[in-house]
């Protein structure tokens, strides 16, 4: 299986990026790599592995450019997810950076007159969850990194005083959360160009965000948490009704803790455990999907699609049932990735029709419009790797911009249940279960592959499907990013919707539609299913290979 | 049929409408103005700042009905079908047809002119929204519409067959000045 993998990605020749950005491409190197999300991003890693900085040191500085590269989908009023692999010690670890709920979030506090009010959860003071970004990427450098923060965001600097033209992707996420910068930042918002979405081929500068980001570097994390800036978030956050304090801010503790662990094959999972539902949920698709012969169905055949799907909806409901903060709930974890439910699943998935009833899940519809996050992989020449997912949950979230910093607040609250009986209802110091899912692949004690994606709900579904890619149907890495895609989910014990990209064949989706399938027609190339990144270390090669999604302004950079 | 009669009638009902030079909009158009979108498009807020900035009076009713127009002289409509945006309303596609239907049969029982700006660009056209310019183009006196949203020619080939005045621009906000003249 593996020398399929071994010899698709050795036919890449070191040529430059195709004209077109569908067109598969495995970026390649020798020392080291970075893939993320927009190109500037990229380099500013690269700059640091080049200069002698660790993966460690160059995923922040990664992480801290996404924020001013790609703003509206991460950034230092967010949080996230880091999956580190240390060579020498040969140690994986989890740094969680998830937000947390404020001190006077309660159960019931998205609940107006018995009725859920979303614009409470997702454009307002009150989504904002107390952010982790910065306390996250601060513990990672001090205890793994060799850089300080005063050098790793440098390159974040510069993008956002320099700027950058704006892309198409950039202009239609601006485009398409016009409505909330108005209302919340008005014609004045500093991601509005006098008052007006940005355009394509616009140059989007943020001079705020600079210079915020020159004191943090004078100032130090303090400052972000119990300084100035902490005022400046609190009173942000106060002036659009919500509830988060300075002494929130104060009590934010990042969390280490050791990856969950499961199997596909002869392949070995390292990922992130809840609150990040992600990991948990690849590992229990993976296990479900281990009980049938994908690899004879085809890739994207309607029967592999078919069986795929159902596996989505019955891993949508032990989501609803079974999710929410362990620090608070008990999550039965090992039941949910053990192989037995695995197949207890799979036998119960019928091949030529969908199930009547999918118990326990209620899904939230509206949330799954979610295109937002980001991930970034990093590898260095000690073969240190670093999986990073962070967001600041929707696109642009809430929209609150803390005055003369630049940076957005998050609207993770909204990733909390709002019925107040769910494991995930919301509650003081607790942290919303999130989709996120960073990963490590190894084979034979080795690692693989760094694998990462945004997307919402679709981030489990659409990592699995390019792992099963690329171990089944043997494809390269980017072959495995770019292939079609598709997801669905369950709600209420209903199934809902397949949804396709526009390049699975007509006749299949006539097939899925005689199985009883309901078929949701989407782009060819759609952000719905993510912007996964990836690098891929084949044993044995000398050559790294990165692969970055076209979904959006993935790109890779090596040496 | 019926549809080109209601046209007709309209053309000649309202002077100064329904013929015009293609690079401008006469000030045929008189305030105060409903503006609502044909689709729930986050364009209809890019329309309410150019029409603030043109000083117009205008309501803005993201689900306005027939009712709404009782004081109003134009219906402004921002056309662009948004998934999106129906679901935040809680409205499916069929609710949204029938309720702009209703409102435009309503205006042109009132005599008020329509005014159709698509300001989405390429990445607001697809089906239902081609359905939308379809539907609405023909109905309307005057549009506009940033050019890249009519790369393949949809608006210019409805609007010369119904000879309807035609404003292309580049940027969102070179439609303030058109917006501006359209209005006396």
């Amino acid at each position: 299986m593996l020398l399929a993998i071994i010899s698709s990605c050795a036919t890449e020749k070191s040529l430059p990026p195709p004209n077109d950005p569908h067109k598969p491409y495995n970026y390649s190197a020798r020392n080291g790599m970075v893939v993320a999300a927009h190109p500037l991003a990229a380099q500013a890693g690269l700059d640091v592995l080049q200069h002698g900085g660790n993966a460690i040191d160059a995923a922040v500085a990664t992480a801290l450019a996404l924020n001013a590269a790609e703003p509206f989908a991460s950034g230092i009023g967010g949080g996230g997810f880091m999956v580190i692999y240390l060579a020498e010690s040969k140690k994986t670890t989890v740094i969680n950076y998830r937000e947390k709920a404020p001190a006077a979030a309660s159960a019931d506090m998205f609940l107006e007159n018995g009725e859920v009010n979303n614009t409470w959860r997702r454009n307002h003071g009150l989504a904002v969850a107390v952010p982790g970004a910065l306390a996250g990427w601060t513990h990672a450098l001090n205890k793994y990194g060799t850089w300080k923060l005063a050098e790793v965001i440098q390159g974040a600097i510069r993008i956002a005083e320099e700027g950058f033209i704006v892309s198409k992707t950039f202009s239609k996420i601006n485009k398409d959360e016009y409505e909330k910068l108005l209302l919340i930042g008005g014609e004045a918002s500093c991601y509005l160009n006098d008052g007006f979405p940005y355009e394509q081929g616009d140059t989007f500068r943020n001079p705020d965000l600079a210079a915020f980001f020159v004191r943090l570097a004078e100032k130090g994390m303090d400052d972000f948490y119990r300084g100035d800036t902490a005022q400046k978030i609190a009173a942000a956050i106060q002036a659009k009704r919500g509830v988060l304090t300075t002494e929130d801010l104060a009590e934010y503790r990042v969390i280490e803790h050791p990856p969950l662990t499961g199997s596909y094959k002869d392949f070995k999972l390292f990922t992130t455990p809840p609150p990040s539902c992600g990991g948990l949920f690849i590992q229990q698709l993976l296990n479900i999907i281990e009980n049938w012969p994908v690899k004879d169905w085809g890739h994207n055949s309607a029967s592999y699609i078919h069986h795929f799907s159902e596996a989505l909806r019955i891993v949508f409901a032990d989501k609803a049932r079974y999710l929410g903060d362990p620090d608070f709930v008990s999550v039965p974890i090992k039941y949910l990735i053990s192989k037995t439910y695995a197949a207890d699943i799979a036998a119960l998935i019928q091949p030529d029709r969908p199930l009547s009833d999918y118990p326990y899940g209620e899904f939230d519809e509206l949330a799954d419009r979610k295109e937002n996050t980001t991930h970034l992989c990093v590898i260095d020449k000690a073969g240190n790797i670093v999986s990073l997912t962070q967001s600041i949950n929707m696109f642009f979230g809430t929209g609150i911009v803390p005055e003369n910093t630049g940076f957005i607040l998050n609207n993770h609250m909204a990733d909390f249940s709002p019925d107040p009986e769910s494991p995930n209802a919301p509650g003081p110091g607790k942290r919303p279960v999130s989709n996120m899912g960073p990963l490590i692949l190894f084979h034979q004690g080795k690692p693989l592959l760094a694998l990462g994606s945004p997307g919402g709900t679709r981030i489990f579904s659409s990592l699995t499907q390019i792992i099963i890619n690329i171990a089944e149907f043997g494809m390269s890495l980017d072959e495995a990013i770019e292939a079609p895609r598709f997801f669905s989910y369950s709600s209420q014990g209903r199934a809902r919707n397949l949804s396709v990209e526009a390049r699975i064949p007509p006749d299949i989706i006539t097939a899925l539609e005689n199985m009883g399938q309901k078929i949701t027609i989407r782009e060819d190339y759609d952000k719905y299913f993510g912007g996964a990144q990836g690098i891929m270390i084949p044993a044995g090669k000398k050559v790294i290979f990165g692969g970055a999604d076209s979904r959006r302004d993935g790109q890779g950079a090596g040496y | 049929m019926k549809k080109t009669a209601i046209i007709y009638c309209l053309m000649f009902l309202i002077p100064g409408i329904g013929i015009g030079n293609p690079e401008a909009i006469e000030p045929v158009f008189e305030q105060p103005i409903l503006l609502t979108s044909a689709g729930q498009n986050a364009e209809v807020q890019l329309v309410s700042v150019l029409a603030k900035r043109a000083g117009l009076t205008f309501t803005l009713s993201k689900l306005a009905t027939a009712a709404e127009l009782a004081d109003k002289k134009t219906l402004v409509l921002s056309i662009g079908a948004s998934m999106k945006g129906l679901g935040a309303a809680g409205l499916d596609v069929k609710q949204e047809k029938t309720r702009i239907t209703d409102l435009v049969k309503a205006a042109q029982d009132k005599k008020i002119p329509i005014f159709c700006l698509h300001l989405g660009g390429e990445a607001r056209r697809g089906q239902l929204t081609d359905e939308l310019i379809t539907l609405l183009i023909p109905l309307s006196q005057a549009v506009i519409v940033v050019n890249s949203g009519n790369q393949d020619g949809i608006f210019t080939r409805l609007c010369e067959e119904y000879n309807i005045p035609l404003v292309g621009v580049n940027r969102v906000v070179d439609a303030l000045k058109p917006i501006k003249d359209a209005f006396k």
